[in-house]
């Protein structure tokens, strides 16, 4: 699984940051959206499907545990790694347990964000085709 | 397909005999149903879909076996093997920077242990979750383990949080210096001084810690500063420029809690009345913890003098923002301060109006022999001495009773610093009939010198005084605090010059601010852009030595200035970190060039050209050391939740999740059973195309290879594999160095070596021929095209190489385990280090346990980690049976010099 071949919503208040990212993502030929805050994430997922969510932690109004809470309730397919400038051993962990796939920490080289997205996605895409394989091969006995 | 007797895998078959696929379906919908519990049924579960988990719970399991979904399972178990594999590698790394970071290797703030701990816990949370979806609820006990373990991490890396009941504002006049922790220690001790010894200290006000922290709160703002510093990287001094600016801009634009405020213009209105007149403050930074673990914050923070009533909010702010210029977050970083342990209270003072002022210091700070008290004296405020701007009058004063002035060297004072009526100070050009003038007398100088002997005597130990002189009245205490590298033995005579040397002179004067002597290439700073070039090793050489050049002594081999003291903020950190340094020397800046190298004898005040040696010898070259305050020690003590390793036997009945300890404990336990039932899995007959194959080769040994994913070139059927079948770089490497030289045999052993065997397999059946033993001579690797462990149990010896190799350069790793042998322990021991010993000079960390090795590389790119592992395969085989010669010193050399030259033939010249 490339990177490439997946779609990612990057949401951070850190407009600045954003930008860059957005920018440094778009010419590793990744297929990237961003958006400032957890209100706007929700709202953009309504639209539009992607694979994976990066959130920043602290944002202000919804923080990042929140809208990983809604995601994930809405949408439990979609991978969310956070990525975030406050290391805090329980944010990280609560994050973790409410099923984010990573917490990274800033600074962090591109590279390595790369690799994250990439198994992100991998992990997303050998899940959704377990589940389809199930579905498909194993059909309901009143549906005969 | 290996049988029963299959030494690693029975075991494993043995141990457990429960239908896979249930095992398999069950993690599945223990997953699912957990994903439902949390978060409501989801819309990508249809009813459909619900009906076929009941149907499978229920044991109908014959659809299952539709090979497609098997495979997707197993890519599905292959992947959190992989994800687990990396998390592994992640905490292992992150560990070595903690044990790096314990010896000293660099300077870290709190946001550094921060984010390591965190780091490492979700790694270890991680594995053990990936481990839980490769065995659902088998290792539970695990996550207790985990809980408990970072509960006590967390207890570490809180901030002690000072006493409440303090007031926002404290008047001077009722502080004392057991005060400390709410007022700061420079306040402290003057209160101390004016309440105490009664001593004319001018009045005023201190803002307390508890201030600094109803600031931060009603602001919000040590996440954001935590936050911030984190995100910086600290390597890069233009970055930490910006994070530096970027901090100071934030708080400064803060507004102030309205009761605060309140509180603050009440205290001015009160002492503008006990003054009687309208008056200005002066307002200094009063740090909490100053003055503790022996640094000397001298001057690091800022100070703003004349003040009006009006302006005290934003002078308050700027003294606050002043914790975060440049020069004292290094200080903090290099001295070990937590950053949120070191409140900021700021104590207002009636402004002085001086006509001369200074520093004193009750001794010699760069010769502890020399007892004589220094005092430098300039016209207008001290703010020309401490920021050495400008060259101060010196009068050396007998340390005695009474005190007698013994030398005396009067300046060109060029400028001084006076207070406008207003507001603010200004420079003021010195007419030419003052400026060669003393800027105090005699009697004065003597007056001071009886001050500070009473001062020292009061608090025992050298001090740094800052005096002023408003008017030919008595003189006024402005700040007193420990003075720092006094009291230091010195091993030799100052002063000199080898005779060797004198004609490299280029030039000689100045004065000796901090000792040593140092070579480099000379660095001119202009202009505070200068600084962010600043390279490592180079000498400073700058006009004034200004106290914001402190963040430089991190780099600087050495320091010379035009202009400034040795009482100076930028000389006190130079003796403190023990970079040598001139002040004071006229002409330097046109004496030298950038980029020229030049050697600065600080102790024979001289300059000269290029590198001379005979200098540099007499003084051991200087580092900065890394004070084990309580950042370090934050660290230590989370390091031992982390780091040590007590499961380190995987076959004895002691490996548990309840007896992991640490978190390295919890990782060496996951990967462990990780790789177990990866074994377990691909073990099942019922998935041949996953089952073991031998592979086919010249060798003459049995070799098996277990493809975990895309390991194989193709599909492989029957029971055999060809070299040309596989793919995994990893192993490819490993075979090439393998298969690279035909094994000797083994070596001819000297009677004792025999003995010593013999003896060995007397006690161990294992190595009797014909025995059946679970040292049994077969080898298994377990591949994908990036990964490969290879576990060999050859005769009596035991090895593990693992790998992971990729173009993910961070994520590449070796680890090599290497344990027995049939002779006695001692020359097990030497081959494990002979062993060791060629894998060091190859990059690799070793670490070496009686005859157990372990050895480890991680992050280099993928050529550089194939060669590494060519090493691995050619020392499995060919170092085999090396014990039994090693008490022979001669066949150790044989063996060394063929060994190296085997592998200079087997990897090529180097790049």
């Amino acid at each position: 699984m490339r990177v490439g071949d997946c779609s990612v919503l990057f949401v951070d208040d850190e407009i600045d940051f954003l930008e860059t990212l957005l920018k440094r993502m778009r010419k590793r030929q990744v297929e990237v959206f961003g958006v400032e805050s957890g209100e706007k994430a929700l709202v953009f997922l309504e639209r539009t499907s992607v694979d994976v969510v990066v959130l920043d932690v602290k944002m202000p109004g919804m923080d990042g545990i929140q809208t990983l809470r809604e995601i994930k309730a809405r949408y439990p397919m979609i991978e969310v790694i956070m990525l975030t400038g406050h290391a805090s051993m329980e944010a990280a962990i609560e994050g973790m347990e409410l099923g984010a796939f990573d917490y990274l920490m800033k600074p962090m080289h591109i590279d390595e964000l790369l690799y994250k997205l990439e198994d992100a996605c991998k992990r997303k895409e050998i899940q959704e085709t377990k589940i389809a394989l199930m579905n498909e091969k194993a059909p309901a006995p009143d549906e005969r | 397909m290996p049988g029963e007797s299959d030494p690693i895998l029975g075991s494993f078959s043995r141990r457990l005999r429960i239908n896979r696929w249930i095992d398999i379906a069950q993690g599945d919908i223990i997953y699912l149903r957990k994903a439902m519990q949390t978060n409501g049924p989801p819309p990508i579960f249809n009813v459909a879909m619900l009906r076929i988990l009941k149907r499978l719970f229920s044991g109908n399991e014959s659809r299952l076996k539709d090979a497609e979904i098997l495979r997707a399972v197993f890519r599905d178990r292959y992947h959190h093997f992989k994800l687990l594999l990396n998390a592994n590698n992640r905490a292992l790394d992150h560990m070595a920077e903690i044990q790096d970071a314990l010896r000293g290797s660099k300077a870290f703030g709190m946001d550094f242990v921060r984010s390591r701990c965190t780091a490492i816990s979700t790694s270890v949370w991680r594995m053990i979750d990936n481990l839980n979806h490769l065995a659902p609820d088998k290792y539970a006990a695990l996550n207790d383990r985990f809980k408990a373990i970072q509960n006590r991490i967390n207890h570490f890396l809180q901030s002690k949080s000072a006493a409440k009941d303090v007031p926002f504002v404290v008047p001077l006049d009722r502080v004392d210096i057991g005060m400390k922790d709410t007022v700061g220690s420079k306040a402290a001790a003057l209160g101390e001084i004016k309440n105490r010894l009664h001593l004319r200290v001018p009045r005023g006000f201190v803002v307390t810690a508890e201030a600094y922290r109803r600031f931060l709160e009603f602001n919000d703002l040590q996440g954001e500063i935590d936050r911030r510093i984190q995100a910086a990287d600290k390597d890069r001094l233009d970055r930490l420029y910006d994070l530096s600016a970027g901090i100071r801009r934030l708080i400064t634009r803060c507004p102030l809690p309205p009761d605060l405020e309140a509180a603050m213009d009440e205290s001015f209105q009160a002492l503008e009345k006990t003054e009687g007149r309208t008056i200005t403050v002066a307002m200094r930074s009063s740090a909490i913890g100053e003055d503790s673990e022996g640094g000397s914050f001298a001057g690091q923070y800022g100070t703003e003098l004349n003040v009006s009533r009006e302006n005290i909010y934003r002078a308050y702010l700027d003294v606050l923002a002043s914790k975060y210029t440049l020069h004292a977050m290094t200080y903090r970083l290099k001295r070990g301060l937590r950053d949120e342990d070191v409140p900021m209270c700021v104590l207002c003072m009636t402004m002085a109006d001086a006509s001369s002022s200074g520093v004193i210091y009750t001794r010699n700070p760069t010769d502890p022999q020399d007892r004589r008290i220094v005092i430098t004296s300039v016209w207008g405020l001290p703010k020309a001495v401490v920021d050495g701007s400008s060259n101060p009058d010196l009068f050396l004063v007998s340390h005695q009773q009474p005190p007698k002035v013994e030398k005396k060297e009067i300046a060109l004072k060029d400028h001084a610093y006076i207070c406008f009526p207003e507001e603010g100070v200004c420079r003021l050009e010195m007419g030419p009939e003052k400026r060669g003038m003393p800027s105090i007398t005699e009697d004065q100088a003597v007056d001071l010198a009886r001050l500070a002997m009473l001062l020292e005597d009061y608090f025992g130990y050298p001090l740094d005084i800052e005096w002023a002189i408003t008017h030919n009245a008595k003189p006024l205490i402005l700040q007193c605090r420990p003075l720092h590298g006094a009291g230091k033995p010195m091993d030799k005579a100052s002063g000199k010059i080898s005779a060797a040397s004198i004609d490299t002179v280029i030039l000689s004067g100045g004065i000796t601010a901090s000792r040593g002597a140092a070579s480099g290439p000379v660095f001119i700073v202009r202009k505070d852009a200068d600084a962010l070039r600043f390279p490592k090793g180079g000498i400073l050489v700058a006009a004034h030595a200004l106290p914001r050049y402190a963040s430089l002594l991190g780099l600087a081999a050495a320091v010379v200035t035009e202009k400034g003291g040795i009482t100076g903020h930028l000389a006190n950190v130079a003796r403190e970190f023990g970079v040598p340094a001139l002040v004071g020397m006229t002409g330097i800046l046109t004496a030298v060039v950038d980029g020229q190298r030049i050697t600065v004898d600080a102790d024979g005040c001289a300059v000269h050209d290029g590198v001379v040696q005979s200098l540099l010898e007499e003084v051991p070259s200087h580092t900065t050391p890394i004070d084990r305050g309580p950042v370090y020690l934050a660290l230590a003590d989370t390091a031992r939740l982390i780091i040590p390793l007590n499961l380190v036997d995987p076959d004895a009945p002691s490996f548990l999740p309840e007896h992991c300890r640490t978190f390295h404990d919890i990782t060496r336990f996951c990967h462990e059973k990780a790789v177990q039932e990866m074994f377990r899995f691909g073990k099942d007959h019922r998935f041949p195309e996953r089952a073991g194959k031998q592979l086919v080769c010249r060798i003459p040994m049995q070799w098996w290879v277990l493809n975990l994913d895309d390991g194989f070139r193709e599909e492989v059927p029957g029971r055999y594999v060809t070299l040309e079948q596989i793919v995994s770089v990893p192993m490819r490497a490993l075979w090439e160095g393998i298969s690279a030289f035909p094994w000797e045999g083994p070596p001819p052993v000297d009677a004792k070596g025999f003995i010593s065997v013999m003896f060995e397999a007397s006690r161990n059946t294992a190595l009797v021929p014909g025995m059946p033993s679970r040292y049994g001579a077969k080898n298994y690797f377990m591949i994908s095209r990036n990964y490969c462990s290879l576990n060999s149990r050859l005769g009596f010896h035991f090895s593990i190489v693992e790998a992971l190799v990729s173009e993910r350069d961070t994520e590449n790793y070796i680890s090599f385990q290497f344990k027995g042998g049939a002779a006695d322990d001692k020359r097990r021991s030497r081959r494990t280090a002979f062993i060791g010993d060629i894998l060091v000079e190859h990059d690799f960390q070793v670490d070496l346990k009686s005859d157990h090795l372990l050895a480890r590389i991680a992050d280099l790119e993928e050529k550089e980690m194939i060669r590494r592992l060519k090493i691995l395969g050619y020392l499995t085989i060919h170092t085999r049976q090396l014990d039994m010669i090693m008490s022979k010193e001669e066949a150790v050399q044989y063996y060394r010099a063929k060994i190296a030259g085997d592998l200079e033939r087997l990897l090529g010249p180097e790049k």
